[in-house]
């Protein structure tokens, strides 16, 4: 009996496709605030945390959320509350090689081992959803590349109500941040709606939003509101999933809400990591074609 | 004679303060612009005593502006710039200048040799460096001024 493997663009892309070269990097000795300008000013949720001779461990987003809630001072070193080791690919990899390690070990990102004992890059969700916006946006069955836009579409297009999580975790406004804090931390999400007192969606905060909180010295005490974004960002159910990445990727968020009909009725929220999952960045056709039933090893 | 960094040094300078927006920044450049009647590239970071804690500059600014995932947009021909510029604004309204500053800033003093300075902003490709007395700042070398110190003979 045959096996069915199931290869998808990822099967034949790899790490050094989609990687960044640009590895943002601490001392241990550097301190949270150090660590906080690092994050906020290249816009990455980790840093690498690295000596003249190794790679000693990863201080991310959430690491500092956590040490935001404890009362831990900004000036502390962040080897103390890094993790450590730093977990490694190859650039020969493939991203759905590479997926998989991710989500075994419950990561958002993976270094990228060169020749010696340093990385050469980092590549995490982002960048593999972006490599699938730029396949799926080249791809002839695109539908910016459709000529015929009035006609019936062909081909079975992904729909964001597919591929979203249905389940939408809330706080007040008025809801203090060290309650938001424990939320993001026990759901392990990266942000959290924030609603009024009709559970009208009014803002978001991120881990982004907190770390930037820390630094400024704010009271974890005060409310959501003080630090929230908003407008909140939002599309429709049955947008399709290639519009919403585009906004994902051009808006430079990590997630939007979804709605089915009202904006003001939040259902669920679609990640760039629940993106990565599907495979594909707009359409079944590349996930259907490619599957191929082949012999037992 | 031995010329240092005194001898090239701009002792007027401009400041900003951590806790600033980085839109008040964008602001400060342009004042410091035109005040200046040259272009300023980049600015001191100051705490509430004068001493420096940081520099900013436009290349830390437009690192700011610059997209999150820049690599996908050289292939995109159907992507709106506005809606980028506009997003960026926005968040320059809640992004402090102590948030992007950088921090390791090479300083001198006003007693180091000229050639010291020149072999620094060769190596660390930097335009400017502060120059420190005793913790407080005393001024500024630009590269072109010690371009044109330099080269004043040859013409």
């Amino acid at each position: 009996m045959g096996i069915i493997q199931k290869n998808t663009i990822l099967s034949e892309l790899t790490v050094w496709e989609a990687m960044r070269r640009q590895i943002i990097s601490l001392p241990p000795e550097a301190n949270l605030a150090a660590a906080i300008n690092r994050l906020i000013k290249f816009k990455v949720n980790a840093v690498l945390v690295a000596d003249e001779e190794a790679c000693m461990g990863v201080v991310s987003k959430a690491d500092i959320m956590g040490a935001y809630y404890a009362g831990l001072p900004i000036d502390l070193q962040v080897s103390d509350i890094m993790v450590s080791p730093p977990l490694f690919c190859r650039m020969t990899d493939t991203l759905e090689t590479v997926l998989e390690q991710m989500r075994h070990h419950a990561v958002h990102r993976l270094y990228v081992r060169g020749g010696g004992d340093g990385a050469v890059g980092v590549i995490a969700y982002p960048d593999i959803v972006g490599i699938l916006y730029q396949y799926c946006h080249e791809c002839r069955y695109s539908r910016s590349r459709r000529t015929d836009k009035g006609g019936d579409d062909p081909i079975l297009r992904f729909r964001v109500k597919e591929v979203m999580a249905a389940s939408v975790y809330s706080h007040g406004a008025d809801e203090p941040l060290f309650q938001l804090m424990e939320g993001l931390s026990e759901y392990r999400m990266g942000a959290v709606l924030i609603t009024d007192d009709r559970g009208a969606p009014v803002g978001v905060v991120s881990k982004t939003d907190l770390v930037l909180a820390y630094k400024h010295g704010r009271d974890p005490g005060a409310p959501a509101r003080a630090i929230m974004t908003s407008p909140v960002r939002s599309c429709g159910e049955a947008e399709y999933l290639e519009t919403a990445i585009r906004k994902l990727i051009f808006s430079q968020i990590h997630r939007i809400f979804v709605f089915e009909d009202d904006p003001s009725r939040i259902t669920g929220v679609l990640s760039l990591s629940d993106a990565a999952r599907v495979r594909s960045g707009s359409c079944h056709a590349c996930v259907s074609s490619r599957i191929t039933v082949g012999l037992p090893v | 004679m031995n010329v240092t960094a005194k001898d090239v040094m701009t002792p007027r300078f401009h400041t900003l303060a951590a806790e600033m927006t980085v839109s008040d920044a964008v602001r400060s450049f342009k004042e410091a612009t035109e005040s200046e009647g040259r272009k300023i590239f980049g600015m001191l970071v100051t705490d509430s005593s004068g001493r420096m804690v940081g520099m900013l500059s436009m290349y830390d600014i437009l690192l700011f502006i610059q997209p999150k995932h820049v690599r996908i947009w050289g292939g995109m021909d159907d992507v709106d710039i506005v809606g980028l510029v506009d997003d960026a604004c926005h968040r320059a309204g809640t992004i402090l200048v102590g948030d992007i500053m950088t921090t390791e800033v090479i300083s001198i003093t006003p007693d180091t040799h000229l050639m010291a300075v020149l072999d620094i902003m060769i190596k660390k490709h930097i335009r400017r460096i502060p120059v420190v007395d005793d913790d407080r700042i005393a001024g500024i070398v630009y590269i072109s001024d010690l371009f044109y110190h330099l080269v004043e003979k040859m013409m």
